[in-house]
């Protein structure tokens, strides 16, 4: 009797460890059950100037190639429409508007239309702290900031005067736009648009809808500091991002983590695009009241339905003191904010906790 | 007699074959706890230029056609670029990588270290 069960349970065991054996094996070798969607990622370096990062599933790396590859080649759409430094053939874009000014309207794609009339929308909401038409002001620290890192000894500010004189034609209310000839122009000669406070965040709403149609219903999407989480995992879990931590150098990858369904992420910081002059850091962003870049933040992050608006915000918050900030996000419906402040103290607005990973009520 | 070594053959199978089982899983546990199973992968202008162990040490220059350079130091098990020609230096202090999906850009020299496999990161994606 019992050997019987000593025997009976050594079969069992030998049955259970070569089940395991096999388990294994499998788990090792790349395993491909039918229908079964596998997680890939893809990143590409050339549009937007960014890194572009996409996160995925599909039944094999050949389909979710030949979708990344779609979702690249709408963002390059995008990357040559709301372009201000070169020319495309067969394209107008923003610079063939700039280019215009003060001379004819042009006629635009409707996806420059459409972003155009967002950015005036979020000039109003934002009481011109986004103001599109800042090129000609841009266009000066731009010019010092290329100069100032590749001669860093060199590196100066733009003069008080130059800046005061673009600052005369930033009047958004100049640029003319005809919906129905899908037209653009601008009155003032002197002015020119910059949409690299809003454009990406918007296009990659545009693409993240996109994704949908081609049967990504589960992506993550991220452009330079842009991204917007479609879905959610295929399990149902939802997608989990780091908010970087402004100090690049810092063990800690990630701040604080946020988990996402359908929702957008976006963060303006001081920490990728800067220029440093007499030890001083000055960032690409630039307060328009003040024509300097805003310092009161290491970094912004903004989540929002739509990451067009989540850009503009984050643009905006962090040329605001925090206190006016605070108050500006928390009037408004569906949109929280988290600042970094360069020591390294983080302040939220009232429901960001409701999408903090570790506080979040599951 | 027969019956009964029968019996114990099975045992002794049986115990083995557990052994065997144990040992494996013991083995390859305490490889995923130490050794760092990653490798950090080098992308210039998306074109792959190579992949190195993490469990290596080494210094490996990455250099441009037009001379540019980057430098990946692969070092108690992480991965880290300490020097390169682009102007504004930003892989430079980036902080070293070692877990699966992070990555270390220049965008200038369009140069990538990406971590594929070993440890596995806790978030989907970092904002940048």
């Amino acid at each position: 009797m019992k050997d019987k069960r000593i025997v009976s349970a050594a079969i069992v065991m030998s049955v259970a460890a070569v089940i395991c054996i096999f388990a294994f094996l499998q788990r090792g070798g790349k395993d491909q059950t039918q229908n079964e969607l596998i997680r890939y990622n893809a990143s590409f370096l050339d549009v937007f100037d960014t890194k572009t990062d996409i996160v995925g599933y599909g039944t094999s790396k050949e389909e979710f190639t030949a979708q990344v590859e779609k979702l690249k080649e709408k963002l390059w759409e995008y990357h040559k429409l709301y372009d201000i430094y070169n020319d495309y053939e067969g394209i107008s874009n923003i610079k063939t508007i700039n280019d215009n000014a003060g001379i004819a309207p042009v006629i635009v794609d409707k996806e420059i239309i459409r972003l155009l009339l967002c950015a005036r929308e979020m000039y109003e909401q934002t009481d011109g702290q986004v103001n599109i038409a800042m090129g000609s002001v841009l266009s000066i620290w731009h010019e010092y900031r290329e100069q100032g890192i590749a001669d860093p000894e060199h590196a100066r500010l733009p003069e008080r005067k130059e800046l005061e004189k673009a600052a005369a034609h930033t009047d958004i209310n100049r640029m003319i736009i005809d919906e129905k000839a899908s037209s653009v122009y601008l009155e003032d000669s002197e002015m020119s648009l910059d949409v690299g406070g809003i454009g990406k965040g918007y296009a990659v709403k545009q693409v993240a809808e996109y994704a949908k149609t081609i049967g990504m219903d589960n992506v993550l999407i991220s452009v330079g500091g842009n991204v917007c989480a479609m879905g959610t995992h295929t399990d149902g879990s939802l997608w989990r991002l780091g908010i970087q931590n402004p100090d690049t150098e810092s063990e800690e990858e990630y701040v604080q983590k946020v988990d996402l369904e359908d929702a957008c992420v976006v963060t303006s910081g001081n920490y990728q695009r800067y220029y440093t002059v007499d030890g001083k850091r000055y960032c690409h962003i630039i307060d328009p009241n003040t024509l300097m870049p805003a310092d009161y933040f290491a970094a912004v992050s903004i989540i929002a339905e739509d990451s067009g608006e989540a850009d503009a915000l984050s643009t905006a918050v962090y040329n605001m003191p925090y206190e006016e900030g605070l108050a500006f996000i928390n009037e408004r419906d569906g949109v929280e904010a988290m600042w970094i402040f360069e020591d390294g103290t983080i302040a939220y607005s009232e429901h960001f906790k409701d999408y903090v990973a570790d506080t979040r009520t599951q | 007699m027969g019956k009964k070594t029968w019996k114990y053959d099975i045992i002794v199978i049986a115990v083995l074959l557990s052994l065997t089982l144990a040992a494996y899983i013991a083995v390859r546990l305490a490889q995923d706890a130490k050794t760092p199973g990653g490798v950090a992968v080098v992308t210039v202008d998306g074109t792959e230029r190579g992949r190195y162990a993490l469990n290596e040490e080494r210094r490996e220059q990455i250099t441009l056609a037009d001379g540019a350079y980057n430098v990946l130091m692969i070092s108690e098990g992480r991965a880290d670029i300490t020097d390169a020609s682009c102007p504004d230096k930003i892989c430079v202090r980036h902080r070293a990588v070692d877990k699966s999906g992070q990555s270390i850009v220049c965008l200038p020299n369009k140069v990538v270290v990406e971590i594929k496999g070993g440890e596995k990161a806790d978030v989907d994606l970092i904002t940048q």
